[in-house]
């Protein structure tokens, strides 16, 4: 880069022509020339007119600029002036209150969904005195998703990275962020490999020959898939439908409609699936989402079994548990375990035999064969269909969901206050954040779905689906906001806006909750909100991501202040 | 710019390190205002300009301990909101104006003193706040941080990462973009009625 010229020499003045150029006079005017350029610039001026009206524009521009620049056009908004009074009392109370009502939550969504979950899967063969020890020491119900979980850990060290950084970015120079990234990257290469390298195919149709032997994981994405050969560690599928009839060494996690395992399976089963048939061997657990699920009469699985399911069969040989919540439940092989089975109807056929206890909770009694070998008599408990809208304790929890989702808001507004307010406007103009709701609502998860079945997607296709969630229970906050600011008029502060909000939930609560007991229009209220919500939260993002620009001051008459001049202009003479 | 009386000043920020809230309120509301009208001159929106005052002064409060007393308070304090409004500005990635290549090629022609002098004399105070806005981030943040803050010229360069001898050239091309919209603007109504 070069210095900028100065015509301005110790010999005399420079310049274009005769004149001074106006750097050179600016740099004068603002004192900034030393002592024997200033006085080239002073003799200069004593005798070129053009040069020295130049000066003193300059000096009128400085003080224009200056004038315009300091005048009170405008009072210290209210929510400045309230800020001081804010910043000076303590939050602590309130952080108090939220995670005293944090930790509500957590107890009431383990009472509510963890133990009752904690409790089957022991009943299921599991074991485990703990959900911990279960999930995070015994490992029973990962084994098979280590894979997944190493993506995920990655995945979520980087975002603890990248917070960081973010965090302490102003701490960093570049050099010790550029350090940091590289320890970072050494870290990530660092990390226990798998023990061979996964196979990756993506087709239409995928086939591995009798003879063939994969020695590694392989990952498959397409719409058909037969395995004839030999996998020595798992296998991954993602596509319509899969034939197994070769060798899985390791475990086979499969996303699909039809599975079909007609070979031998090493270890565990994951699926989830339309319709999932067993005629050869599982040698560990199967845990499986889906329609249908049958264990054909020449199928064994070694360890339990566990679905939820419409239908399932078992016809073949079960080595320990069967959980189900299902639909229709069909025993005629061999359970070496107990059966504890949630649905509609059971029946037990004439060929089948139980080892454990078996119970069912369900609407109809169990249909027991006479030939059936039972260790002990089938305890059958009725479920009660009584409407939930009838106990208390349905409105106690409701009213301690409405407080969490109000905190949860007001940590939102406070951590985010502009943006809740750039929502909030959003979400006032109904019509087009409910349009791109809908776009958001349905399109996100299938964009999700799609990037899942790329391999490399799949991060990014999760963080999307989380994404979603958070923005799905942001919803009703949002469509509270709205409702209150309809309500109370605009808010001029964050606190105005929080208070809107609790006011605006609260009704939309106690307006929606008779309304969902309405099946149809119950739904399409709940939706409705959804995608007001998230409509007006993702034209908010999209308005403070689109280009900005810049807006004009705000306009008004001035009146005329009179100021006292505040260049440091000073180096002109008087004409 | 009204600001306080050097010795309450001082005497507030020792009573404010040592965890006084009067002081801190009195702070407050001694610069508050000044503060909020530094940060509506430097960004672009009064909402900009109200968030990042509040911003500020949280970070006052860490950045206390950090505030040399043989100092000017209010200098320092202005250095904190430019640095402040200076990154947002720079998240934002709006910095649209020319960077200091650009620099090199700043006109050095002599400008009509006589138009120029006419212009100035035709545009108010409350004109050229509007014409601000329409600059570029670092022009306008150059003027802000000159004839706002009264900063110098070494301060200035440090402020916005160019070296001192170009902080004339980039005044200097603030300046003439600053005329432009004026005239744009004078030039429109001029059309508009003509």
């Amino acid at each position: 880069m070069r210095e900028p010229a100065n015509p301005v020499s110790p010999e005399g003045p420079g310049g274009t022509m005769d004149h001074l150029d106006e750097m050179t006079c600016l740099l004068y005017a603002e004192r900034q020339l030393d002592r024997v350029r200033a006085q080239a610039v002073s003799a200069h001026t004593q005798d070129c007119a053009a040069c020295r009206t130049l000066l003193r524009a300059l000096d009128r521009e400085s003080r224009l600029l200056t004038r315009a620049m300091l005048e009170e056009d405008e009072p210290l908004p209210s929510r400045l002036a309230e800020f001081q009074e804010r910043a000076r009392k303590s939050f602590g109370w309130i952080w108090g209150v939220i995670f005293g009502l944090a930790a509500t939550g957590v107890y009431a969504l383990y009472t509510t969904f963890v133990e009752p979950w904690q409790t089957r899967l022991q009943e299921a063969g599991f074991g485990g005195t703990s959900l911990l020890s279960l999930l995070v020491f015994q490992g029973a119900f990962w084994k098979g998703w280590q894979s997944v979980i190493t993506l995920l850990e990655v995945l979520a060290m980087l975002t603890v990275a990248g917070f960081g950084v973010a965090v302490f970015r102003k701490r960093l120079r570049r050099g010790s962020a550029l350090a940091l990234v590289l320890a970072g990257l050494c870290a990530a290469l660092a990390l226990p490999a798998p023990a061979g390298a996964t196979e990756f195919h993506k087709g239409d149709t995928y086939e591995l020959a009798k003879d063939e032997t994969v020695k590694s994981d392989i990952f498959i994405t397409g719409a058909r898939a037969r395995i004839d050969g030999t996998v020595e560690g798992d296998l991954f599928f993602f596509g319509q439908s899969i034939d197994i009839s070769g060798h899985i060494k390791g475990d086979a996690i499969v996303f699909a409609q039809s599975v079909r395992i007609n070979g031998q399976i090493d270890g565990n089963v994951r699926s989830f699936t339309n319709n999932l048939t067993i005629t050869g061997t599982v040698g560990k657990n199967v845990l499986t989402f889906n329609e249908v699920v049958n264990l054909d009469s020449a199928g064994k699985v070694g360890g339990s079994l566990t679905a939820f399911s419409q239908s399932v069969g078992i016809d073949g040989k079960l080595g320990r548990d069967l959980l189900l919540m299902d639909g229709e439940t069909t025993i005629s092989g061999t359970v070496d375990g107990e059966v504890r089975v949630k649905g509609h109807n059971m029946s037990i056929g004439s060929s089948a035999q139980v080892a454990g206890p078996i119970r069912f909770e369900g609407d109809n009694p169990v249909s027991v064969s006479s030939g059936a070998k039972l260790a002990t008599p089938v305890v059958y408990t009725k479920r009660e269909h009584r409407s939930q809208y009838r106990e208390g304790h349905y409105y106690i929890w409701r009213v301690i969901w409405t407080a969490a989702f109000v905190l949860l808001g007001l940590v939102l507004f406070l951590l985010l206050p502009k943006f809740a307010g750039e929502t909030v406007s959003a979400g006032e103009r109904v019509g087009a954040p409910l349009g791109l709701g809908v776009l958001v609502f349905f399109g996100v998860p299938i964009a999700a779905v799609i990037a899942c079945v790329t391999v490399v997607g799949i991060p990014v296709g999760l963080l999307t689906l989380g994404i979603w969630i958070l923005a799905i229970n942001c919803a009703e906050i949002v469509v509270g906001t709205v409702v209150g600011s309809w309500i109370l008029g605009n808010a001029s502060d964050t606190w105005g806006l929080i208070g809107r909000m609790a006011l605006g939930f609260v009704l939309v609560r106690i307006v929606y909750t008779p309304l969902s007991q309405l099946h149809v229009i119950g739904s399409l209220v709940g939706l409705g909100i959804w995608m007001w919500g998230m409509g007006a939260i993702s034209l908010a993002l999209y308005n403070r991501f689109s280009p900005r620009v810049s807006p004009n001051a705000v306009a008004g008459s001035m009146p005329p202040v009179s100021l006292p001049p505040h260049t440091t202009v000073g180096g002109i003479q008087p004409a | 710019m009204s600001v306080p009386g050097m010795t309450e000043t001082t005497e507030a920020v020792a009573r404010a390190r040592a965890g006084d809230a009067d002081a801190w309120g009195e702070l407050y509301r001694d610069f508050a205002p000044a503060i909020f009208r530094f940060c509506r001159r430097a960004l672009p929106t009064r909402e900009d300009a109200e968030d990042a005052t509040m911003e500020i002064f949280m970070k006052l409060r860490d950045k206390l301990s950090q505030y040399d007393e043989t100092r000017s308070f209010s200098a320092w304090l202005y250095r904190v909101a430019a640095n402040h409004c200076w990154d947002i500005l720079r998240r934002r990635k709006i910095r649209q104006d020319k960077e200091t290549d650009d620099v090199e090629n700043v006109p050095l022609e002599h400008p009509d003193p006589n138009q120029l002098d006419k212009l100035i004399e035709q545009k108010t105070s409350e004109e050229v706040r509007k014409a601000l806005h329409k600059l570029g981030a670092r022009a306008r943040m150059a003027l802000v941080l000159r004839y706002y803050s009264d900063m110098s010229y070494d301060e200035i360069a440090d402020e916005l990462g160019v070296r001192r001898a170009f902080v004339g050239v980039v005044l200097l091309r603030a300046r003439h973009e600053l005329r432009q919209a004026l005239e744009g603007k004078s030039a429109l109504a001029a059309g508009g009625t003509s």
